[in-house]
């Protein structure tokens, strides 16, 4: 009795527990809808990991600024140091077989780029040598593949970049299983097994067109409404690719077969954008000054493609790795270690995939099975 | 009133209050993965709060008794 009357005595909860009770309780029941949709998320067929999923997740949820503003953070409190030990090699790209040599004088009519000249000396074995991406691509192969140091204050650094004649593939522009967002009959969302014995290259898409705020056509088919100066990669029935700033307003061509925008252009006219060091026009993700993995698609005087991707750049320096390459166009492609890839395949039916640079997060079989994002595919044309 | 009722009756209104809050959060955030993102670090740091504050009563009372 003593013992129930003592319980009894027991004061009432002070004001800032009950608080604290409010506030846990309403956690709780925030929490119940968010775990439903995020679980929903997670259960999604997908090859990224559950983290990725999650911040996808909140990214997709209104989290976006959020979720950059920590990157943002993150990357400045990890951001390379200036100098260091020189490089003594750089990381073997390509094949160097006897296919890769170069065309032989009464071939002229077989063009190539040009070595790309090294900004720092003396140059390493092979930097900014083209080798050929295949085993068997032959005197004319469709895709090379180099890599140089990109920035003599930091001589640890180095770019990979891909050149695609465009005269011998022909690009496709591949849906992921998540982006773009609204699209019926998205495809397999990967290399379809029925065309995988003339891949020669996969390689990322640009941002999510929630983050991108630009547009997109597919099919002929407007999925975002195109916006006006933003760098656009088109290409045109007849399969012409082509990276323009885009001038039309949103009416679209109809003898386009697809448009992806992404950002304003990086190189127009063979310059430099002036406002590459601008922050706000760069998206609403991680600012233009942050060193991240970062990618970058441009054409030559050509209209052969050319593809740049290294860790640790500012959209400046990502832009002057591709006008170092050769391109006079360029557009931004997607950003961080999670999402840039580009992949070469060895051997005839995506045999022996490889990643442009070792350091590449994602595995080279990225896009041999359904992908979250949107890419793009190289196929070559006809025969070799 | 008995304390016991007093008790249900003061959990009955934070339960109430509770709702409102979370309706309102969910209302005006701008997305389920930003209340999340609040939500759920809020509840940890809350349950680590009450278990170290019985932790260090249960301590107390030993020790009183000791």
């Amino acid at each position: 009795m003593e013992e129930r009357a003592r319980r009894r005595e027991v004061p009432a909860l002070p004001r800032w527990r009950r608080a604290r009770r409010v506030l846990l309780i309403a956690a709780v029941i925030c929490l119940v809808p968010a775990a439903f949709s995020w679980v929903h998320a997670l259960r999604r067929s997908r090859n990224i990991s559950w983290n990725i999923a999650t911040v996808e997740w909140v990214r997709a949820h209104g989290g976006n600024p959020l979720v950059s503003q920590i990157e943002n953070w993150y990357y400045e409190l990890n951001a390379p140091s200036k100098g260091g030990p020189p490089l003594r090699s750089l990381p073997r790209v390509g094949v160097a077989t006897a296919d890769a040599e170069a065309p032989e004088e009464h071939e002229v009519h077989i063009y190539r780029p040009p070595p790309i000249k090294p900004l720092i000396h003396p140059a390493l074995p092979g930097e900014g040598v083209w080798k050929p991406a295949s085993a068997t691509a032959g005197k004319r192969p469709p895709v090379l593949l180099t890599t140089f140091r990109s920035d003599p204050e930091y001589p640890q650094f180095v770019a990979g970049v891909a050149w695609i004649d465009s005269g011998r593939t022909h690009l496709v522009y591949v849906p992921g299983l998540a982006e773009p967002p609204e699209l019926e009959n998205r495809g397999p969302a990967e290399v379809p097994p029925s065309k995988r014995d003339r891949i020669a290259a996969t390689f990322n898409g640009g941002f999510p067109l929630e983050t991108s705020n630009a547009g997109l056509v597919y099919r002929g088919q407007v999925l975002a409404p195109m916006v006006d100066g933003i760098a656009t990669l088109v290409e045109y029935r007849g399969g012409r690719v082509d990276i323009r700033p885009w001038e039309n307003g949103e009416r679209v061509n109809p003898k386009i077969v697809f448009a992806k925008q992404n950002l304003p252009p990086i190189i127009d006219e063979g310059k430099l954008n002036p406002n590459l060091s601008d922050g706000p026009e760069w998206g609403a993700t991680v600012n233009n000054a942050i060193r991240v993995w970062r990618s970058g698609l441009g054409v030559d005087k050509r209209g052969n493609l050319i593809y740049a991707a290294a860790n640790y750049q500012t959209v400046e320096s990502l832009a002057k790795i591709l006008q170092r390459a050769g391109a006079v166009r360029a557009m931004e492609l997607d950003i961080n270690e999670d999402w840039t890839s580009f992949i070469t395949y060895r051997h005839p039916g995506a045999v022996e995939p490889s990643n442009l640079l070792p350091e590449m997060f994602r595995p080279s079989t990225r896009y041999l099975e359904p992908d979250e994002r949107d890419f793009f595919a190289v196929y070559v044309k006809g025969s070799k | 009133m008995t304390p016991g009722a007093r008790a249900r009756r003061a959990l009955l209104v934070d339960v109430i209050l509770a709702a409102i809050v979370a309706a309102l959060a969910l209302s005006f955030a701008a997305g389920l993965g930003v209340v999340a993102f609040f939500a759920l670090p809020l509840l940890l740091i809350g349950l680590v709060w009450i278990a170290i504050e019985r932790l260090v009563r249960r301590a107390r009372r030993r020790h009183a008794g000791a």
